[in-house]
């Protein structure tokens, strides 16, 4: 039975870590939490689903589709809305996120409607495959892996690639980066692309498992946050690795100590976290010298 | 405004002006109806509902929507004594102080009649007071908790079976027919959920037996591995679900990857049973349900005739369960204009409501009296089936559950 329960913690934990991911990158960049990020990453799971049942494309195409909407989308919300405004404080970027996560809610239920949708996909949620006597559907194999794997190739970016480098000089001191000759705007901008195409994956990943509607990622996203809080927020390693733990300590503690306590156990742990460690478990202290 | 801004009136003329208009917003509120009858005039008569035509309940509107489609086919087919129907359906997006709002409106400005439907418990709760102290006449909240008709009110008149009926009535059923003694219970930490944990307990309890696990979901859960789990370490033979269709879509698929399989039984709010069958991929085969009112797939006339007309007024509605709901919950209140007669006012509604005795459209029979403002306690139970459809399993059913016991129970663990 532990076995099963961790298997099932990895599973949840691989949703929490891609949105806790996600954030973090932009909230580097920014030092403003995205709060648009989950119905953004929904409405991308939407233009997935329209692909695939109203233009009857393959999974490749709808998916493809799904991540190149999701790149400008993100794109174009720090483009054409977040530099828009003028010296902004953190507060109106904040109210900025929370306006754009009711526009895009809107948007979808007026375009798609509430109802649940079942959304397709090429493995199943129902189909189980046993592992020394752990029963795990393809899909959570799915979600595991392809998790990993991206969040793999996403620090691969940062550390190895020349951009990559050149967003990391960017999220340290942008002034200083801009005076090396990088193209901060532009950085700042694909950042966002960045951090919405793996929430948009996250997003195809949870659609098949708890159907598709426009709540689809409210649960996800403030996981993704506490995870993110109680890793760092100003580590991207130490955020996934919160996802992680957070989806295994709930579904450990859902399955030996009390169900009904299971979502507040993963905020009461945070608190604890914070007491001691307010910049997160892996996080480094920011301390200001004088 | 603007025409007054511009016309020159200078400052004391303007302010007398504003404050002729405010007095008349006090006073000038009551306009006189035609007939001596709010919302009744010689060819109309007003009828206002609410539901959750968007946000996240917006799955429940297709219920309004359902009534609309119900009075445009009455409508056609002559009116109700020479009166066409006007319906008004607000949207309150399943927030209370918006239904408070859209209520007002609709008794103030609009000057409905009398309500029909109106979706959720909370939003209903919100307005309760208030539509009973104008006296307006509200028929079949669209809810089956135990706030409407108990104690009775004399212009509501209730016809959803409350939920815990049903859940006793599922219990019953797998203890009597199915022989089996382990029964758990997943429902949602609220309200509705708890009316289905304690008609189970009580059901039980008759049988000497008590509930084996009982473990709750919080609405925003998205992740019921442990629930699964810990029913499953239970060694429950039947779980009760009362749940939302996502959570019953989850907690279905995480109980058969486990491998286990027990007997899942299932409110009314889940009857729809052709968005299940799609929404778990096949697994809600042979789940056993309460039904409050006849199946979309069955050949009762009544269903095949509203099928037809919706089909043909709301062409792009799918005639779903919560759908057909909308017909159902407007039946009685159409019968009680009829009766009314063509001199119509609130107490002769009243009235004739309080004269149905074993009213049925596609609903249980529906009973009213002086003192009885519940109409039905009855549920029917079915069976899903042949991957797509559902078989009834029995009559119309009543779980005979003592619901001075129940409201003290629910009251207690508020």
């Amino acid at each position: 039975m532990l076995l099963q329960v961790l298997a099932s913690g990895l599973s949840a934990g691989s949703i929490y870590a891609l949105m806790a991911l996600a954030l973090v990158i932009t909230y580097k960049t920014t030092e403003v939490p995205n709060f648009a990020q989950g119905d953004m990453a929904m409405v991308s799971a939407f233009i997935a689903y329209m692909f695939l049942t109203d233009f009857q494309t393959g999974f490749i195409v709808a998916f493809g589709a799904a991540l190149v909407f999701a790149f400008l989308l993100g794109v174009g919300f720090e483009g054409l809305v977040l530099r828009r405004m003028r010296n902004p404080t953190h507060l109106n970027l904040i109210i900025m996120t929370l306006g754009f996560t009711l526009a895009l809610f809107g948007l979808a239920g007026w375009k798609w409607g509430a109802d649940q949708r079942r959304f397709p996909f090429p493995v199943s949620a129902s189909e189980v495959v046993r592992l020394g006597g752990v029963s795990v559907s393809t899909l959570s194999v799915a979600t595991i892996l392809i998790a990993a794997v991206l969040m793999v190739v996403v620090f691969a970016f940062f550390r190895f690639t020349k951009l990559g480098i050149a967003m990391q000089a960017t999220q340290q001191d942008p002034i200083a980066a801009r005076i090396n000759g990088v193209p901060t705007r532009a950085v700042v901008g694909l950042t966002f692309g960045i951090s919405s195409v793996i929430g948009s994956v996250a997003a195809l990943l949870t659609a098949p498992l708890i159907t598709l509607d426009p709540t689809l990622m409210w649960d996800a996203l403030l996981k993704g946050f506490a995870a993110a809080v109680l890793g760092g927020l100003n580590t991207p390693v130490g955020a996934v690795l919160g996802g992680y733990l957070l989806g295994v300590i709930e579904n450990l503690f859902g399955a030996y100590v009390s169900v009904e306590f299971k979502s507040v156990v993963a905020f009461l742990i945070i608190v604890i976290v914070l007491w001691f460690r307010p910049s997160g478990l892996f996080g480094r202290h920011h301390e200001r010298k004088v | 405004m603007k025409s007054i801004l511009n016309s020159g009136l200078r400052r004391p003329q303007m302010m007398a002006l504003l404050l002729l208009g405010s007095i008349c917003v006090q006073g000038c509120s009551e306009p006189v109806d035609e007939s001596g009858v709010r919302g009744v005039t010689d060819d109309t008569i007003i009828i206002g509902s609410w539901a959750p035509l968007t946000g996240p309940a917006a799955l429940w509107g297709a219920v309004g929507r359902g009534a609309e489609a119900y009075f445009e086919m009455i409508n056609e087919e002559g009116g109700i004594h020479g009166r066409q129907i006007e319906f008004i359906l607000r949207d309150d997006a399943y927030q209370p102080s918006r239904t408070v709002a859209v209520v007002r409106e609709m008794v103030e400005r609009d000057r409905v009649f009398a309500f029909v439907g109106g979706v959720g418990t909370a939003p209903g709760r919100a307005v309760v007071d208030y539509i009973m102290d104008k006296e307006v006449i509200w028929v079949s909240p669209a809810t089956g908790a135990t706030h409407w008709a108990y104690p009775p009110r004399k212009y509501l008149f209730a016809q959803y079976t409350p939920y815990f009926d049903e859940a006793a009535v599922l219990v019953d059923y797998v203890v009597n027919e199915l022989g089996k003694t382990k029964v758990g219970v997943i429902y949602q930490n609220d309200d509705f959920g708890e009316s289905g944990l304690v008609g189970a307990q009580v059901a039980l309890e008759k049988h000497g037996l008590s509930v084996v696990e009982a473990v709750s979901v919080e609405v925003p859960d998205t992740d019921l591995n442990s629930h699964a789990v810990r029913l499953r370490e239970s060694g429950a033979e039947a779980v009760l679900m009362w749940l939302t269709p996502r959570h019953a879509t989850i907690i279905v698929g995480a109980v058969g990857r486990l491998g286990y399989e027990p007997q899942w039984l299932a409110s009314s709010v889940l009857a729809d049973t052709e968005l299940m069958y799609d929404l778990t991929e096949g697994a809600w085969e042979g789940v056993i349900f309460a039904a409050i009112g006849e199946l979309a797939n069955s050949g009762h006339p009544l269903i095949q005739e509203y099928k037809e007309a919706s089909a043909r007024i709301a062409p792009e509605e799918r005639a779903s369960e919560f759908f057909l709901s909308g017909f159902r919950y407007a039946e009685p209140l159409v019968e009680g204009l009829r009766r009314a007669g063509r001199d119509l006012t609130t107490e002769s509604l009243v009235e004739a409501l309080e004269s149905l005795d074993g009213f049925q459209g596609i609903g249980a029979p529906l009973t009213y009296g002086p003192d009885r403002r519940q109409g039905t306690r009855a549920t029917f139970l079915a069976r899903t089936i042949n991957g797509e459809e559902a078989e009834r399993l029995t009559d119309w059913l009543d779980s005979g559950v003592d619901i001075e016991q129940v409201i003290q129970r629910l009251e207690g663990s508020e």
